[in-house]
């Protein structure tokens, strides 16, 4: 269990700067990366070499094309759950901080199985309408 | 004025200045090391297939002098990555027809600039004691105990999913942008999936959160260390378990690669992309599976912690301690990768529908129930390794003995088009052409005699 008290001590802002540092980094290698290949190296063009290639057949019209609803189910699906996850991690993160056997922990336990059961409510709700198939 | 602005900056804290230069040196030998595990997925790969794998390229650069000193001796090929990576610089900068050119730009830059700020809030050398810096009788970095990560913050873990959720705008656009059917189909594929294995891996996290009581990195491996304390992975079998199985998903690794899968998709979201911008994509590939693997020793193995060594325990400030845990992190964190590359090369991919149903009909069920359990075991105070361990092992148990009763969906299944040749309205009777009868009955040995047949 944890005894550390400097657990839950803030975190000063000055020690996200490294990760700016690292961003500025990798958005100058990334860019540098794109931007310098298209001087090095060949640009040669021609009608049939500008197609995508399709395995080998000539590609038939563009790929704008609409595609299969489940991606965007499940998608929102995804949406209900991470959000759900999200949320959890304070709890747990202070439900292993108070007395978790106390009065106050039984009321931080039977809160957070409420929560997760609105979930499983979903989940039976998305699995009787069958958006967990996939066929 | 120049004194006041200063003033106002420094002395710099000892976290800052020590992050930045732990920053910058894990990102060059992340970088540096991508080279050296392509070359081992390569020879891996070979020794499996019983093959040598790249043996030749050495490093003579093709200069003759050269050539004359290394004469017979190869360098065991090492200088394969090296020659692939300049021939990627060298290479033509492809853009096809019809692509979104902006997009298809961007798509690059922004799967590798996730994949190498990610593993910024991985702890990997402990704490360090260090002193001042004072330069011309100003201090320029004040004393202190610092942790050798690039960034100590409290909402580590946070910072990380958030991270590795970015990852997945990379592969879409690629796969969008290119104007390439198969491009799309396989972005669309990797979006699919990453996100759906999102949610089990950040639920097994949640598993290690609960007992740890912090989503603080470095908290987490000093809970792992110590009288009483083992490594998570022996507390929690079953989440390290679901764990691994998200990372290989996130990292687009077999068995999970379906975004890539050649035989269906030609080469996937990445089919249009040449030179430095392929470069790129997998560069992020392999950047994800060191961050992936060294977030996984640090939740369940231990960290930078060596049995039996006392220069790998918290209470070791030195140098010489912070070189020796770091030795051991990325020790194990290849070993993780070298255990990627097995599964790769040995289990065979698995079909799309079934990488989906996998995530959705059990990784995340099992999960929450891992959770929920994790939960009560905390609120009971059953919060010894032993316990939780014997938990984890009964859970594994109980799904697999409820396992044949759970409702499943049939694989393969017909879906019929009413009114068609094979699924005739009630009461209607379809007369078969004399084309091609094994095609029309789905039936191995047709009847010699065709007319009538009765559809199924």
């Amino acid at each position: 269990m944890p005894t550390d008290p400097c657990i839950l001590a803030a975190t000063p802002l000055e020690n996200y700067f490294p990760v700016f540092v690292l961003l500025m980094m990798a958005i100058g290698f990334a860019f540098a990366n794109v931007v310098l290949t298209r001087f090095i190296g060949p640009m040669r063009s021609g009608r049939t070499k500008d197609e995508t290639y399709e395995s080998g057949m000539t590609p038939i019209g563009t790929a704008r094309k609409r595609f299969n609803v489940r991606f965007y189910i499940l998608a929102m699906t995804f949406l209900v759950f991470d959000v759900e996850v999200i949320f959890l991690y304070p709890w747990a993160t202070t439900f292993a901080n108070i007395d978790p056997s106390g009065e106050q922990g039984a009321v931080f336990l039977g809160r957070v199985l409420f929560f997760m059961a609105t979930t499983v409510i979903a989940y039976v709700y998305g699995y009787r309408k069958g958006i967990f198939r996939f066929d | 004025m120049l004194d006041a602005v200063l003033d106002r900056i420094f002395p710099l804290s000892p976290q800052v200045f020590v992050g930045i230069i732990t920053g910058v040196v894990a990102l060059n030998a992340i970088v540096g090391t991508i080279p050296l595990l392509i070359y081992f997925e390569r020879k891996i790969s070979a020794y499996i297939q019983d093959r040598l794998g790249p043996n030749r390229v050495g490093f003579d650069l093709g200069l003759p002098i050269l050539q004359k000193l290394f004469r017979g001796f190869g360098f065991w090929g090492l200088g394969q990555s090296a020659a692939d990576g300049l021939k990627f610089v060298l290479k033509e900068d492809f853009t096809p027809r019809g692509a979104d050119k902006f997009l298809f730009s961007l798509a690059p830059a922004a799967a590798v600039v996730p994949a190498m700020i990610g593993w910024a809030v991985i702890p990997w050398g402990g704490a360090l004691e260090v002193g001042s810096i004072v330069l011309g009788g100003r201090e320029l970095v004040a004393a202190g105990t610092v942790q050798v990560m690039a960034a100590n913050i409290n909402a580590g873990f946070m910072y990380l999913l958030a991270i590795a959720a970015l990852g997945v705008y990379g592969v879409t656009l690629g796969g969008w942008a290119s104007n390439n059917k198969f491009s799309f189909l396989g972005g669309l594929r990797a979006s699919a999936g990453m996100i759906s294995y999102e949610i089990p891996m950040g639920l097994s996290i949640l598993v290690i959160v609960l007992m740890a009581g912090s989503v603080r990195p470095t908290s987490i491996v000093e809970q792992q260390i110590g009288d009483g304390a083992v490594w998570f992975i022996l507390a929690h079998p079953l989440a390290a378990l679901l764990m691994y199985t998200c990372i290989l998903a996130e990292c687009n690794r077999a068995p999970f690669d379906n975004a890539e899968a050649e035989q269906e998709l030609v080469g996937g979201f990445h089919t249009e992309y040449s030179a430095m911008r392929f470069a790129l994509f997998f560069l992020a590939e392999y950047t994800h599976m060191i961050a992936g693997s060294a977030f996984f020793v640090m939740l369940f193995l231990g960290g930078y912690h060596l049995p039996g060594v006392a220069l790998t325990t918290p209470e070791e400030t030195g140098l010489l301690a912070v070189l020796a845990k770091f030795v051991v992190f990325f020790t194990k964190v290849v070993l993780s990768i070298c255990f990627m590359m097995l599964v790769r090369w040995t289990i065979p991919r698995i079909r799309y529908d079934q990488v989906l149903k996998l995530a959705w009909q059990t990784l995340i069920p099992v999960s929450m129930v891992l959770v929920v359990s994790t939960s009560v075991m905390v609120y009971l105070g059953r919060t010894l390794w032993w316990q939780t361990a014997v938990m984890n092992l009964a859970l594994s148990l109980a799904l697999m003995v409820i396992w044949p009763y759970l409702p499943r969906a049939d694989v393969n299944r017909r879906v019929p088009l009413a009114g068609s040749r094979f699924s005739p309205l009630p009461g209607e009777a379809v007369r078969t052409g004399v084309s091609n009868p094994v095609a029309l009955t789905d039936n191995p040995m047709p009847d010699k005699n065709q007319g009538l047949v009765s559809v199924h």
